[in-house]
């Protein structure tokens, strides 16, 4: 019991941030018809900035803001600049500026900050001691402070897009960009909103998710990250936010508990694992769980 | 500004031009094998990624689906015979047959998902499988020597007697082998493009419900393409792995290695024939030209910079410019149409009869129109303002 | 001064210009109808003035200048535009397709009242209030997307080919109550339609469009009665 609880707490944990990440993503495709694969490098960049900025005595929780801040302006500006003047010619052409921009924001972090490993300071009490025992399992504040502060990411959010006016634009600019602009909606400026929105929780998701494990703040760390909250996304339904989130806590929990209970995968296995997922849901399912069919009209 | 030059598709002259250019190429090649082992070893193992490249040219560029896991292809390719030849010696040359069916199997598998949906998540998953494979050959040390490596035994890996090579001269066995490699796929696939296939997959790239629409069987043609294309790669990676004698994944087939491929696929042109070969090239010597300025992220950062640089201003690449300069002093222009009825009853995918105009790459739609595709050697069927075949059919019945 | 004051407009897509040079006016509480054949150029027409596409000439309304290309303007001039096909937002519900119409306005109240207006209008959509409006019938998304049109209270409505597709019950409908607004509200039109009886009952004046240029023009009455007309569109 106390070994499954143990585990548990670790899935909702990686589950969370899966979660955020998917949501992230699942935003910028809902208005721009494109899975931002630039998505982890965004929050890789933002997160060693919060690194940096620690290891200048800058308390982590500041760091933090300074982070989703400069996260909100890349992703905005990525938007503006890159990827609206080509997403006229093609989606391969703005498939391929996206990755052009993975590249550069991942050599970027190496020339900045170096190629080593780092370890990020948590925002939560992170002792080996800071935990609460839970029927004999260890329930440590850094999971419940991560579950929260998602949460609240998540929460906001939900509450943006369906209570407020400018999430109601938002929504009709995803679902129909010409009839948002005969409406009056800025829609330029509501799509660099849009990427900046989602880079920002990003990069909350990078300084949140680096903590968990000493020592893994390096030049690869998003590339499972993305992987993960792709399979998220589009489990959940790359057009329903409350599907990703519900699906990046599934796939967290899921990892690890099969890690734990079925040795055979070790930890370097369960990116094949989201792959054999990804194909999985894409063949039985293709709209995901909670997503809605396209049709498309020739 | 003088007025080009116009050639006949298919009359004598063309013929002649093909001829010297294709003798233009031997040429170059039996030049390049008297450099030294140093520069051949270089250069073969820039034409292996000239023929990987070309071989995600045909699931990238003319099929419309990018892949950013064909490093794992060539990965498969290259573990597979290092395994076969290491482990349970096998001739090298052979391996190359089951790392080709194995490699064609993974494509097949891996464009399944890709049937209902489209683009993203053919990336995706392709993305996945980049990732994962590392992963995997580290997870089975056993088989794959992990994250230490494998290792081939020298002595297996020499040319055969029959080529008349000595050991001494064996990078000349290893260059001809990549070059040899790279002609027959970009002969396979120049001629694969021309053909009723390539129809469909340049349909499917262009409007997948239309294509569907019209007869196209979206799901059969991106499967075999996407195996054909894993089977290329995998085959440049056996031919990797002959050379090298010594893998490791982590160090060389890594998700860098397939955004290495697509860059150079952006930089040669993509959807053309040549345009692997000349991104080929350019991805193995930028990065060895700029060595000295910062250890391994420069050429990252630069290959990055390039992708974005040319999608905007050269999405065409430089195959695709060469092709538009060249084409003010020489055209090559298909036949007039003769009497009805002379080029066949069928209707659409009639391809033999002239090259498909209007048949720029979906990233090259900023070019003219009328931009056309590169034959083998280099030379240029354009077809500016031409009508397309179907409706050639239709105007050429209709004056009976 | 009238309404909208459309000179020599040109417009096109990418190379291919398709409009070459249109003029045409629209007076305040006019009904005008654009006729033509296929590929006449009347959807670019409407498109080019409510700014979705590039243009050269002018547009004015109400005496004021719309920049070229920028649809918020032309809006907040008063204009709204019904784009073929209804530009439904199928992911949206009924009640937020009507909400979006109303994003520019201030007036909370005011925008309740007109809800509530358009739901006795359309009965059909009061019973779907909540309902995705992608799954509306065909007839009812036009209802839709003329009252979410009209929830920005514009002076000039621009409608493209609103019985497209649709039964000719159901088009009737859709006429009888653009004539309502009309009457009612005095709000001025600019319709294109193919389908020219209909639309010249309901117009005062008719332009007469065939590849990319105003060939005729004259009040609806008159058109009614021309051979040419009859003829070419009315088949008899």
């Amino acid at each position: 019991m106390q070994f499954f609880l143990d585990r548990l707490f670790d899935g909702i944990s990686n589950g969370a941030i899966y979660a955020a990440l998917a949501l992230a993503l699942v935003m910028v495709y809902r208005a721009t018809a494109t899975i931002n694969f630039a998505q982890g490098e965004m929050a890789l960049f933002t997160t060693y900035l919060a690194w940096g900025l620690t290891t200048r005595h800058v308390p982590v929780f500041v760091a933090l803001l300074i982070a989703a801040a400069a996260g909100f302006v890349l992703g905005a500006v990525s938007e503006r600049t890159l990827v609206r003047p080509i997403e006229k010619r093609s989606l391969l052409a703005t498939l391929i500026v996206l990755l052009g921009l993975f590249s550069v924001l991942n050599a970027s972090d190496g020339l900045i900050w170096g190629k080593g490993n780092q370890s990020m300071p948590s925002l939560f009490p992170n002792t080996l001691q800071s935990y609460v025992s839970v029927f004999g399992a260890r329930l440590y504040w850094a999971n419940v402070g991560v579950w929260l502060l998602v949460a609240a990411v998540v929460a906001m959010m939900f509450g943006l897009f369906n209570g407020t006016r400018l999430g109601l634009q938002m929504r009709a600019t995803a679902n129909n960009r010409e009839s948002a602009a005969l409406a009056g909606i800025p829609v330029g400026r509501i799509l660099m909103l849009g990427w900046g929105i989602s880079a920002a929780i990003g990069a909350v998701a990078g300084v949140l998710f680096t903590p968990l494990t000493p020592d893994s703040l390096g030049l690869g760390e998003m590339f499972p990250l993305l992987i993960y909250a792709s399979a998220a996304a589009l489990l959940g339904g790359l057009d329903s936010p409350g599907g990703a989130v519900i699906a990046g806590l599934l796939l967290g929990v899921a990892e690890v508990m099969l890690s734990a209970y079925v040795p055979a995968i070790g930890g370097q296995l369960q990116e094949a694992i989201a792959f054999v997922a990804i194909v999985a849901v894409l063949l039985l399912r293709p709209q995901g769980l909670f997503g809605t069919k396209e049709v498309e009209r020739v | 500004m003088t007025t080009p030059l116009v050639v006949r598709e298919r009359s004598a002259a063309h013929r002649g031009l093909q001829v010297a250019g294709l003798v233009l190429l031997a040429g170059l090649a039996v030049w390049a094998s008297t450099f030294n082992s140093f520069r051949l070893g270089q250069l073969t193992v820039a034409l292996l990624y000239a023929t990987a490249i070309a071989g995600l040219n045909l699931a990238t560029g003319y099929t419309g689906q990018l892949s950013i896991g064909h490093s794992a292809f060539f990965g498969l390719g290259a573990y597979t015979t290092g395994i076969l030849v290491a482990s349970h010696n096998w001739n090298p040359l052979v391996t190359l047959i089951p790392a080709a069916v194995l490699c064609f199997a993974v494509g097949v598998l891996v464009a399944l998902p890709s049937l209902r949906i489209r683009g993203i998540n053919l990336a995706l998953v392709t993305l996945a499988l980049g990732v994962a494979f590392p992963e995997l050959v580290d997870r089975f040390p056993g088989v794959t020597g992990g994250q230490i490596g494998l290792n081939i035994n020298v002595y297996q890996l020499l040319p055969p007697p029959w080529t008349g090579i000595s050991i001494a001269n064996r990078f000349q066995y290893y260059y001809w082998l990549s070059a040899g490699l790279l002609a027959i796929v970009l002969v396979l696939s120049a001629t694969l493009v021309r053909s009723r296939a390539g129809l469909a997959m340049k349909a499917t790239r262009d409007r997948e419900t239309a294509a569907a629409a019209m007869g196209v069987n979206l799901a059969w043609t991106k499967m075999m393409v996407f195996g054909l294309s894993g089977a290329i790669t995998g085959v440049a990676g056996s031919i990797f792995a002959i050379y090298l004698g010594s893998l490791s994944a982590d160090a060389s087939f890594t998700l860098t290695l397939s955004i290495v491929f697509i860059t150079g696929l952006v930089i040669g042109g993509v959807a053309t024939t040549l345009g692997p070969v000349i991104g080929g090239l350019a991805v193995f010597f930028v990065p060895y030209w700029t060595e000295n300025i910062r250890q391994g992220e420069a050429s990252q950062l630069i290959f990055g910079v390039i992708l974005i640089v040319l999608m905007f201003a050269m999405p065409e690449g430089l195959m695709g410019l060469i092709s538009r300069l060249s084409r003010r002093v020489l055209r090559i222009e298909p036949q007039p149409p003769g009497p009805p009825g002379r080029q066949g009853g069928a209707a659409v995918p009639a391809a033999a009869s002239g090259e498909p105009p209007a048949d720029a790459a979906r990233p090259a739609d900023a070019a003219r129109p009328a931009d056309g595709e590169q034959s083998t050697d280099g030379e240029q069927s354009t077809a500016d303002g031409a009508p397309s075949p179907v409706i050639n059919h239709h105007e050429e019945r209709n004056t009976a | 001064m009238n309404l909208l004051e459309v000179t020599d407009l040109k417009a096109g897509y990418g190379q291919a210009e398709v409009l070459h040079g249109i003029s045409l006016h629209v007076e305040q509480g006019e009904v005008v109808v654009i006729l033509g054949a296929n590929g006449a150029g009347k959807t670019t027409t409407l498109r080019a003035i409510a700014g979705l596409i590039g243009r050269r000439g002018t547009v004015s309304i109400g005496g004021t200048l719309l920049r070229p290309g920028v649809p918020a303007e032309a809006v907040a001039a008063g204009l709204s535009l019904v784009p073929q096909g209804r530009g439904t937002f199928t992911k949206l519900t009924v009640q937020e397709n009507l909400l979006v119409g109303a994003t520019k306005r201030r007036d909370k109240a005011a925008v309740a009242q007109d809800i509530d207006r358009w739901y006795e209008v359309f009965p059909a959509l009061s019973a779907r209030t909540k309902q995705a409006a992608g799954t509306l019938s065909g007839g009812e998304q036009q209802m839709l997307a003329v009252a979410r049109s009209l929830m920005s209270r514009p002076s000039l409505l621009l409608c493209d080919e609103p019985s497209l597709g649709l039964a000719p019950l159901v088009v009737r409908s859709v006429f009888d109550v653009l004539r309502e607004i009309n009457a009612e509200d005095g709000t001025a039109m600019l319709i294109v339609e193919q389908n020219a009886e209909l639309a010249l009952d309901l117009a005062s004046r008719v332009y007469l469009l065939e590849v990319g240029e105003v060939v005729t023009s004259g009040s609806a009455q008159d058109l009614r009665h021309s051979d040419t007309v009859r003829r070419s569109y009315l088949g008899y």
